[in-house]
């Protein structure tokens, strides 16, 4: 803790949602009958640094949006210690310096997108001048400057996730968070909304973001933490997680069936069918046997390819370590 | 120190006001709001009618005993549907996630409710009672003041309603406050006859001295809305003192006080997941 460049310390937080029969307690669903307890969070420690693109990765369900939450002030955490720009998260000066995009963002639907952003800004007790000048800025940013005048109620999905970024910028924030931000988008509202993200890296903005799909945060990300059942899984830059142990051999092979190849390498290889092809993924100091067996089963090897380990990759053989975290309270 | 201290109140007030700005906007452009707003127009435009089928003499009578049970009745009804329906709607409709991450006190976010909420009544008792006065001046009836203090009486009324709501919707459904707040409300116009049901000599409770405890708390905790109604002295031609108006208004504010103590006590707690 207290590292100077860090703009988010976490620390053994933890969060337990409790409850009693139907009672729904947190985000996950709680089966009948049963007093409950949720480990949403089990103690996990995070770092993130000023200027850095943050990507906190997990299947649905793995605690994110409950660590984001914990972090935003929406949930008390159970246990651990936060820490934003070095102070509490709820102080009102911390949180003057923090822009936040929840998760399916809902808005007031009875205003129009001036209003609300128009309202956020009195939020943050921005001047009426500075108030509008920065949503004139923003609205074209986000691609609404014509749909000034619709009400939030008649805004697609992925207009209100618009809608929802620019007031989680709105207050220039040294500090972006954002909750699947990319999730309702089309491809081009995606690959504008990474734009945006790395632009306000480059204006020395820190961004936190969550999400599960894994090219998003291969593509824009410094750092990435993995998270499963309320553990982190793995945490770094993506160039030391995918680093060289994790070099694989892609082989495509033809002539074989698909069965006999599973078969034969059911314990050592990856196999994956591409139309009349099978694609065979070993690790690398394996290559060389792998392409003797194939050819001793008569298959034709149609290429070999020296790859890197991909994020899904990563992220797949994270979860494959995950441990129960929903367990019973009492009898 | 101080003048940090003085800013700060500064700021939350801003921050107090743009959310009852926001609570306001939303009450106006609710369909139901606006509905009722007509209902208890018509409530009042029916008084007319009423009025020419009463005993001759009796029809500025019947106008004013009207009108006050009118504005009252809409009052506590839109102060009880706004009370369950609009903190509850914020966490519903997941609205608060934007909210409470931005610079402010959950205690701010209770405020703005209510004091919005209080807008809102402000202009609904504004308009029926500039309505019912017009009413009562066609008809030529007497325009008192004292009318006008019987109004403002009925208004703190709705006042501690409101906050009565807000209170049980920081912990409870729309459906649940809706019930609960009428009860406190039709509990609060009777109460006082428990008071005296307490001190006879016979009744109740002498005959079931086990609910002696029980009538007791309600004598002491539920409101005596009694307080609030002025107009069998607007009927006789009573005056209300000065005083009266001061000393109900106490009354009102310190159950107002302890009701919002208790509704950011609640949603203080609250994890919203």
């Amino acid at each position: 803790m207290g590292e100077v460049d860090a703009v988010i310390e976490v620390e053994g937080l933890r969060k337990v949602f409790r409850g009693f029969k139907s009672l729904k307690v947190g985000p996950l669903p709680i089966p009948w009958g049963q007093r409950l307890r949720v480990e949403a969070v089990a103690g996990i420690d995070l770092t993130v640094r000023r200027g850095e693109i943050y990507g906190f990765l997990g299947p649905n369900g793995a605690g994110k949006t409950t660590t984001i939450k914990m972090l935003m002030g929406l949930i008390r955490p159970s246990a651990g210690v936060m820490r934003i720009f070095g102070g509490a998260p709820d102080e009102i000066e911390t949180r003057a310096r923090i822009g936040y995009l929840p998760e399916q963002p809902y808005f007031y639907d009875y205003l129009r997108p001036r209003e609300i952003l128009d309202f956020f800004g009195k939020l943050f007790l921005m001047p009426r001048a500075a108030r509008e000048a920065r949503i004139d800025e923003l609205l074209p940013l986000v691609g609404l400057e014509d749909s000034q005048n619709k009400k939030l109620r008649e805004f697609s999905k992925g207009m209100l996730q618009r809608i929802g970024i620019a007031g989680a910028l709105l207050n220039e924030p040294d500090l972006v968070v954002l909750d699947e931000p990319l999730s309702g988008l089309d491809p081009i509202g995606r690959k504008e909304l990474r734009d945006i993200i790395v632009a306000q890296r480059d204006l020395g903005r820190t961004v936190f973001f969550s999400s599960h799909i894994l090219s998003d945060i291969e593509m824009i990300c410094d750092k990435v933490a993995i998270i499963d059942h309320g553990v982190i899984r793995a945490v770094g830059t993506l160039a030391e997680l995918l680093d060289s142990e994790h070099l694989e051999v892609e082989i495509i092979v033809r002539g074989v069936s698909q069965e006999i190849l599973r078969d034969r390498f059911a314990s050592v290889a990856r196999v994956e069918r591409i139309g009349e092809y099978s694609r065979l993924i070993v690790g690398e100091g394996q290559s060389n046997d792998a392409l003797r067996v194939i050819l001793e089963l008569g298959g034709h090897v149609e290429g070999v390819v020296r790859r890197r380990e991909s994020l899904e990759d990563l992220f797949v053989r994270s979860a494959e370590r995950r441990g129960p975290a929903v367990g019973e309270e009492g009898a | 120190m101080k003048r940090r201290r003085s800013g700060a109140w500064r700021f939350t007030a801003l921050r107090v006001a743009a959310l009852a700005g926001n609570t306001f906007k939303e009450a106006v452009r609710n369909r139901a709001f606006i509905g009722l707003m007509f209902l208890a127009g018509a409530f009042l435009a029916f008084s007319l009618v009423l009025s020419s089928l009463a005993v001759t003499g009796q029809g500025n009578r019947v106008l004013l005993d009207f009108g006050f049970f009118s504005i009252s009745l809409f009052g506590v009804l839109i102060a009880i549907v706004m009370g369950a329906i609009l903190l509850h709607k914020e966490i519903d409709k997941k609205t608060i996630f934007t909210i409470i991450p931005k610079p402010v006190h959950r205690f701010e976010v209770v405020l703005g409710k209510y004091f919005g909420m209080l807008a809102i009544l402000i202009v609904e008792v504004g308009v029926l009672s500039v309505l019912w006065l017009g009413l009562l001046w066609l008809k030529g009836a007497p325009v008192t003041p004292e009318i006008g203090k019987a109004l403002l009486l009925i208004f703190l009324e709705i006042v501690l309603i409101t906050a009565v709501a807000l209170m049980f919707s920081s912990f409870s459904r729309p459906v649940l406050t809706g019930i609960l707040a009428t009860g406190v409300f039709i509990v609060g116009r009777v109460v006082y006859l428990v008071g005296e049901m307490l001190t006879a000599r016979g009744g109740l409770f002498v005959d079931h001295p086990g609910l002696r405890p029980f009538g007791e708390a309600v004598v002491r905790v539920v409101p005596d809305l009694r307080v609030f109604d002025g107009s069998q002295e607007v009927l006789l031609e009573i005056p209300i003192r000065g005083s009266y108006l001061v000393s109900a208004t106490g009354y009102c504010m310190s159950y107002v006080l302890v009701l919002l103590a208790l509704s950011v006590l609640l949603f203080q707690r609250r994890d919203f997941t």
